[in-house]
């Protein structure tokens, strides 16, 4: 069989589904969001960068893109580190360390929605944990997702819960690659602990630490089940991220040049952001 | 597992689901959590069902929020469109009606439509075309908990103005009871309060005037006018605790409890409190009372005017010629009369709101009975993209977050931007 | 498989039980703070409302399996996991055949323009399905597959593509290119030496793109929320929150239902830990 033949068989499946599916709506919704369009009837009203304009001064839109920073610094400054703590307490074989590996991992595993619901009894204010410990001791129940700024202060936890054991997997998959005899020698240098992991454990899960603020960034200007979950973008439409302000003023709404505008503005910091991750930041990984 | 197994057994499960056919289905959509009402609405089509062999008239439950949001993409797919939707008419009939989906069932329906209440059957009459048939109507009072005001030394006769009104919260937050419970994470339950304001301020004319563009439109002193009032009632801080993200159902649940005095909600509350209380039976009706929205001073509005619905059927266009014959079976007396008697709701069908038994039923079908004015729910009559703002605005205004005045231009501007 | 370097091979076994304690008791708190919401969900859907309310942190007074047993004797918990496991295997079966078929052409076969075609299957890369999910809804509405498995799956493997293709292609790359000249001059053609050749020795990454794309399907809620209308084909993610928009105000039948319906996944990985926890990572590193 002819190589032409072979290609023409092999290939068009794959690019006739992404082109379809990824690449062609993707350029749709840019011209869409130059429309005023509830989705029904026919595309006609241009209103050109109206939509843009009308999402910038949105103030919901502008809490949802502070939120989603809110988000992705604390993945940075506070799951990341904690990831990296207790991948350095689990990696070796020190007791029981699988087990608590699996432990750590599995909220991963689960739906963001599930866990979402999960949490959002916890934080109940009468069923809950939280109303648990208002009732032991003794004081008025607290509404944590009915408050400002409790409400997304509960869902960066959620986040923080789900998805470190992932990070943690990473750090451990990356700890298998320091080379003993290097830490070896360190040793013999005088080294101490500290010393020992600063400048060549950490050095040397450069790459996978890299690659794991990728993950956190992306993951975090997705943010959408939990928020469908634990709050609905409430109270007072304070805890949206882009993709559920999308979804709820939107999509719900059926303004969809409106909604495609936003969607046009996530597409263009997802892709800013992982193009200039990639080639400058992991350049050498 | 080889790929041909896996091949096989996807393909398999997709086929499975495909959907049969049979019958020809009539599949009728809708909202009502009440179960008295259901149960009436599943009987007829049960005895419709069996008059009619080869017809198949099915009744889907969807959830308010998924209703809501999903029947605009419902009913541009042939797929998905059922042949007929629950609807509350206003704006947003009108823009269904635009964009084509609904079906004029005028021609059809003629000798039924006598035996409705006329305005009932207007409500759903856009440029002489009729898109469905009517079957109840209900209205917005406050419902009260006899037992939490005499409690609190209150008598629903001082609350029939506004500042008897406001006067009786403080006495209800003074004798340690919540005030008011709203459903607020949901927002349509907070416009509710505003929406009586706007009408109690700029009487029966405000909405029309204002869907006019008189006046500028909605940015006037009588919606400022009416957030200032809201905003007044709120500062009082008379809602349940983490009103913000109560929903609607948690509401009922929180007023079958008996945690909270009063209930700015419609008629089916009636139907969903005892369910979603913690005990499962809620308030006895002996201890629920029915007032009317207090007046204002120097108000156009008279304590006579109803906030509510009217509810129908609209038939889409594609949907077969027997579900517009099911509609006129289930208008018949016999059915109409049912749902008054067990007080499921009150029925459109002329002469039926007689046989309604119950009490409260009674009481807030002679409030319709006698109303001069009679407005469709705000975030209805609106349509959907101005009646979201107005939904979104109420709650901003009630928690302090937004001055009234930005709000009646938020107003305005989703007005003109639709 | 070597153990990785933890700080205890670091420090050397610790001279102080302390230390060893120290870890043990962070590792505890940890894994307790981890657990707990999941038990409290289990052990939850057995009390009534009113002991919920009561007893909220201790284990049931009465184990009430009412609750359990009325879910899974209704049909709908049985029809969304249907409807999930369906969508997912669908999911999994296409990527992998339409993957592989693109990925072995990019691996083997040199041809005008190759490089720029693989670019543009590996845009995919750069940002999230959700990023895209309303003109997605548009084009699904345009082909008339709104409210239909197709609808969700098509555009999962659309969007599955560029990673499976990406792993696929590098793993294809592995076997040596001197074998499949050799193969070729023998006459064995493309498709038997796929099927001869690359697919015995591909096990490890087509589990691989397999686990990934089966995980995501599974979970996925943002795109058959915004496709599916008809209950019957709610995939049970979007039948549990259906469920929970019913009986919101009920929260040990909705903490039953989570228990019961994230059990497969809990189930799944037990079994499989390994094989799940290198798919996904593995996955994301050589991604």
């Amino acid at each position: 069989m002819r190589a032409t033949t072979a290609l023409v068989i092999l290939l068009p499946p794959a690019l006739l589904l992404f082109t379809l599916f990824v690449t062609l709506p993707i350029a749709q919704a840019s011209w869409y969001s130059l429309f005023n369009w509830n989705g029904l009837g026919p595309v006609d009203r241009f209103i050109g960068l109206k939509n843009y304009k009308w999402v910038f001064e949105n103030a919901v839109f502008q809490r949802a893109v502070f939120n989603n920073l809110l988000v992705i610094v604390v993945s940075l400054a506070v799951q990341l580190p904690l990831a990296l703590g207790v991948a350095l307490l689990v990696a070796g074989g020190a007791w029981g360390s699988v087990v608590f590996r699996m432990i750590f991992f599995l909220p991963y595993v689960l739906a963001d929605i599930a866990a979402g619901l999960i949490w959002r009894f916890m934080f109940d204010g009468e069923y809950g944990l939280v109303g648990a410990v208002t009732q032991a001791l003794g004081t008025k129940p607290v509404y944590l997702l009915a408050s400002d700024p409790w409400a997304f202060s509960a869902i960066l936890a959620v986040v923080i819960w789900k998805y470190f054991g992932f990070h943690m997997m990473l750090y451990v998959a990356g700890l298998q690659g320091v080379d003993k005899s290097l830490l070896e020698a360190a040793e013999i240098d005088g080294a101490n602990a500290w010393q020992k992991f600063r400048h060549v454990t950490l050095p040397m899960l450069g790459p996978m630490i890299r690659l794991s603020i990728f993950f956190a960034v992306v993951g975090s200007l997705q943010l959408f089940d939990f928020v469908a979950a634990l709050t609905r973008g409430g109270p007072f439409d304070t805890t949206h991220t882009m993709v559920s302000f999308l979804y709820y003023f939107g999509i719900t709404r059926m303004r969809v040049g409106f909604g495609s505008a936003v969607g046009d503005v996530l597409f263009v910091v997802c892709v800013a952001f992982a193009w200039g991750y990639r080639r400058w930041v992991m350049r050498d990984d | 597992m080889s790929i041909r197994t896996l091949a096989l057994a996807s393909c398999c499960f997709v086929a499975l689901a495909a959907p049969g056919f049979a019958d020809t289905t009539v599949t009728i959509l809708h909202v009502n959590e009440n179960k008295a009402a259901v149960k009436i609405w599943d009987q007829s089509a049960a005895d419709y069902n069996a008059a009619h062999k080869g017809v198949k008239v099915e009744f889907k439950y969807l959830e308010n929020e998924a209703f809501k949001a999903k029947l605009p993409t419902m009913l541009q797919s042939e797929a998905s469109r059922p042949s007929a939707f629950y609807s509350w008419g206003g704006g947003v009939m009108e823009a269904q009606a635009k964009a084509g989906f609904l079906k004029n069932i005028k021609g059809e329906v003629a000798d039924t439509v006598n035996t409705l209440s006329p305005t009932a059957v207007a409500a759903f009459t856009v440029d002489g075309k009729l898109y469905g048939l009517p079957f109840d109507t209900d209205a917005v009072p406050i419902f009260f908990n006899k037992a939490l005001f005499a409690k609190a030394g209150l008598k629903p006769e001082e609350m029939r103005t506004c500042d008897g009104f406001l006067a009786g919260v403080k006495k209800l937050k003074g004798a340690g009871v919540t005030p008011i419970v709203v459903g607020a994470g949901e927002k349509w339950p907070m416009h509710f309060w505003y929406s009586y304001f706007v009408m109690r301020i700029g009487g029966a004319q405000a909405l029309a005037d204002a869907k006019a563009g008189k006046d500028g439109g909605f940015n006037n002193p009588t919606f400022v006018d009416a957030g200032k009032r809201l905003r007044e009632l709120a500062a009082l801080q008379p809602f349940q605790p983490g009103y913000a993200s109560t929903s609607h159902a948690q509401s009922a649940a929180i007023f079958g409890d008996g945690k909270a005095a009063m209930d700015l909600m419609g008629s089916w509350l009636l139907g969903m409190q005892g369910p979603n209380a913690s005990d499962g039976k809620g308030q006895p009706e002996s201890n629920i009372g029915v007032m009317p929205f207090p007046t204002l001073p120097g108000g156009k509005g008279e304590i006579g005017d109803t906030l509510g619905g009217v509810h129908a059927f609209l038939v889409t266009p594609t949907a077969s010629p027997e579900t517009v014959d099911f509609l006129k079976f289930f208008s018949q007396e016999k059915y109409a009369k049912e749902a008054a008697e067990v007080g499921a709701y009150i029925p459109v069908v002329n002469g039926t709101a007689g046989y309604i038994k119950d009490p409260l039923v009674k009481q807030i079908a002679e409030m319709l009975a006698k109303t001069k004015y009679h407005q469709n729910f705000f975030d209805q009559d609106l349509g959907p993209s101005v009646g979201r703002v107005i939904n979104d605005v109420s709650v901003e205004v009630a928690a302090s977050r937004m001055t009234p005045q930005a709000a009646a231009a938020a107003i305005q501007e989703a007005e003109e931007q639709k | 498989m070597t153990e990785a370097v933890g700080v205890f091979e670091e420090v050397g076994r610790p001279r102080l039980p302390v230390a060893a304690a120290l870890r043990l008791a962070a590792l505890v708190v940890l894994a307790t703070i981890v657990l707990y919401p999941l038990l409290a969900t289990v052990l939850d859907g057995f009390k009534s409302l009113g002991e919920l309310h009561d007893n909220p942190l201790g284990l049931p007074r009465q184990w009430d399996w009412s609750n359990y047993w009325a879910i899974l004797g209704g049909g709908a918990y049985w029809r969304v996991l249907g409807n999930s496991l369906a969508i997912a295997l669908a999911t999994v079966f296409l990527t992998l055949v339409v993957g592989a078929m693109a990925a072995f052409a990019f691996a083997h076969i040199k041809f005008f323009g190759d490089r720029y075609l693989y670019a543009y299957l590996q845009l995919g890369l750069l940002f999230p399905s959700t990023a895209a999910i309303l003109p997605v809804f548009i084009k699904v509405r345009d082909l008339g597959l709104l409210d239909s498995y197709w609808g969700v799956i098509l555009p999962q493997v659309a969007f599955a593509l560029s990673m499976a293709v990406l792993l696929l292609r590098n793993a294809f790359k592995q076997i040596p290119s001197e074998l499949f000249d050799a193969a070729l001059i023998d006459g064995c053609g493309y498709f038997r030496f796929f099927r001869h050749v690359t697919l015995p020795l591909s096990g490890p990454i087509l589990s691989t793109v397999a686990v990934i794309g089966f995980v995501n399907s599974w979970n996925g809620y943002l795109l058959p929320l915004v496709v599916l209308d008809s209950e019957s084909r709610y995939p049970w993610t979007l039948g549990l929150m259906a469920y929970q928009g019913q009986y919101s105000t009920s929260w040990q039948l909705v903490l039953a239902f989570i228990t019961l319906t994230i059990l497969p996944a809990i189930l799944m990985f037990l079994i499989a830990q390994r094989y799940i926890v290198e798919g996904l990572t593995a996955g994301a590193v050589k991604g």
